[in-house]
């Protein structure tokens, strides 16, 4: 017997289409804190397209090495322990971008994302989406696509949540939400018609009331 | 223009000799020689010029080859094309107050009694030694630097430079510091003071002279071994030591590691920290010592200022804060309280913490220079001059 070699898919390339809506939310010439930054493409384009003033959060050693090459503000910290040292209302903006589902307690971190930003931007991969609740039903077991690369025994997305899952959540901790934008194949619509099915991506703008 | 050595591989230090200088204290010291080396060329507009500031046991000497053949205590970072590249910057190191490879300290001439200082130096602390490095970089003739860059009492400088010059330097990187020594640190310390306070008095020799025909304690190398305990961490002990013996001849003699003399060590760890020891005692003063742990003791910027937001309330430049996950000396907590006062600031401040085995001493390892070879060039080229 031939062992099953379960192929790992690397999520979105950089994620240009995730990193276009994002920036396209952001008011030029303003503060931006990037949580999970990663090697700090998304800070170097707001730079360089929005004269945006920014900061990154990273954990990973080499990520944060080549954000600091690329002349990218950057802070070596474990968003899981929160933004401690971060003055409220800093930033203009907080993003997360697709880290939501990879944090021990979102509830936590976005709550001090809400503290530190007047708005924060929210991407995380949609577990709603009918082509994995059909993989789920069907096959019984639990799906690996472009969105959800990684197999459930190795995976850092340890929360699979929905966009109707972060509507109410959002809801639950008294935050409101400004604006929704749903990616399908790499493209971003203000309005989807079943976005919870259809989308792969869920973007959110949200705001504390 | 002032000329370095950015091609040529061997370097000679310059001095810079001043009237003398009011300490903290009140005190006047003087005449002041100030020992220092420069690489690289000063640009045309006097923009390029990076401080470089040594350690405890650090000197002028940071990179390139001496005359008599040591290369720097930094030299992986610094020369051209490395971390801090002389082809860009042009960067100065000197030996602090109190040091004993050149600038005034306890082994200079006391003009009052003509004899060495010896244990009458008057106390000074870190702003006295940022204050000479201040005269000399007027001496230069430069107005405001493109970084200052120290590692542990070379980052208490650099956060001093920082906070007392926010308009003469452009950037500040503080490698495994603390704005105040730990009790812990204190401790350690005056236990490294107390071997050499327990020397009979007049035992030790100048450094030039040839130590242990003269010297009759060894209270020196014992502070020494001490230090290094602490600037190493238990794994890489583990890793570099374990509890391998000394390797020893058919007729017991020891050939490989250690000194090869009676008490040389039996385990690989006691022959290294001997020969530390007896290395550090050719090498430096005890007096020196004493001066400079007791100017790292009485860091405390909190102290200083009240708290740590106000000592960084007018900091202008860009600020690079590191720290080592293995350094229990100086442990990332502290480099932390540095970061946060600046974040409560909103000053421009970068935090890196580094995963490396090597303990405090870890940013002068040939192993660490990679990495941190990247991280300076990349925040030093991030540098913007708006003049």
């Amino acid at each position: 017997m031939s062992n099953t070699v379960v192929e790992i898919r690397t999520p979105f390339h950089e994620f240009e289409a995730g990193f276009n809506v994002i920036i396209e939310l952001i008011t030029p010439g303003t503060r931006v804190l990037d949580l999970g930054c990663g090697t700090g493409t998304l800070l170097s384009r707001l730079r360089d397209e929005k004269d945006v003033e920014g900061c990154g959060v990273e954990v990973d050693q080499e990520k944060v090495i080549r954000s600091i090459e690329r002349g990218i503000r950057v802070m070596t910290l474990d968003l899981d322990q929160g933004l401690e040292g971060f003055p409220d209302l800093s930033y203009e903006y907080v993003v997360l971008s697709r880290t939501l589902q990879q944090l021990m307690n979102p509830e936590a971190l976005v709550k001090e994302m809400l503290r530190v930003g007047s708005k924060s931007i929210i991407t995380f991969p949609n577990f709603g989406h009918w082509k994995l609740m059909f993989e789920y039903v069907v096959s019984g077991r639990t799906p690996i696509s472009g969105t959800h690369p990684h197999p459930w025994y190795n995976t850092p997305d340890i929360h699979r949540l929905t966009i109707e899952d972060f509507r109410s959540f959002v809801r639950q901790i008294g935050a409101k939400i400004e604006k929704e934008i749903f990616i399908l194949n790499d493209r971003p619509r203000k309005e989807m018609f079943w976005p919870n099915r259809r989308a792969e991506w869920g973007c959110c703008l949200i705001s504390a009331y | 223009m002032v000329d370095g050595c950015s091609n040529s591989q061997t370097t000679s230090k310059l001095y810079a000799e001043f009237d003398g200088i009011e300490l903290d204290s009140g005190v006047f010291l003087g005449p002041l020689t100030v020992a220092y080396e420069t690489y690289g060329r000063l640009s045309a507009s006097r923009d390029n010029a990076v401080l470089v500031l040594h350690a405890l046991s650090g000197d002028a000497h940071a990179a390139g080859i001496s005359e008599n053949g040591r290369p720097g205590w930094w030299d992986g970072m610094i020369g051209p094309g490395k971390g801090i590249d002389t082809n860009r910057y042009f960067v100065i190191c000197s030996n602090c107050l109190g040091g004993c490879k050149g600038t005034t300290g306890p082994t200079s001439i006391n003009p009052a009694t003509s004899k060495p200082y010896g244990r009458s130096f008057p106390r000074i602390t870190i702003t006295d030694m940022v204050n000479v490095q201040v005269k000399l970089i007027d001496r230069l003739g430069i107005e405001s630097l493109h970084s200052v860059v120290g590692g542990s009492m070379g980052g208490m400088q650099s956060l001093d430079w920082a906070s007392r010059y926010p308009d003469r330097v452009k950037s500040a990187i503080v490698i495994a510091a603390t704005a105040r020594l730990s009790p812990q640190g204190i401790a350690f310390n005056w236990v490294g003071r107390n071997a050499i306070y327990s020397d009979p008095i007049g035992a030790c020799g100048l450094p030039e002279v040839n130590s242990d025909s003269v010297r009759m304690g060894r209270g020196l190398a014992v502070a020494r071994m001490i230090g290094h305990i602490t600037y190493l961490s238990e794994e890489i002990m583990e890793r570099k030591f374990g509890r391998k013996l000394t390797l020893k001849d058919m007729d017991g003699t020891t050939y490989s590691l250690g000194e090869n003399e009676i008490g040389g060590g039996e385990f690989e760890v006691e022959s290294y920290l001997q020969h530390q020891g007896a290395k550090f005692m050719e090498r430096f003063d005890e007096d020196s010592y004493i001066t400079i742990t007791k100017a790292i003791d009485y860091f405390d910027l909190e102290s200083q200022y009240g708290d740590l937001i106000s000592a960084f309330k007018s900091v202008n430049a860009k600020m690079l804060v590191l720290s080592f996950t293995s350094d229990w000396l100086y442990p990332t907590s502290m480099s932390l309280a540095i970061v946060r006062s600046l974040q409560a600031l909103k000053k421009d401040v970068s935090f890196v913490e580094l995963d490396m085995p090597y303990g405090h001493d870890s940013f002068l390892i040939p192993a660490a220079m990679p990495k941190l070879t990247r991280i300076m060039r990349g925040f030093l080229n991030g540098v913007k001059h708006s003049s």
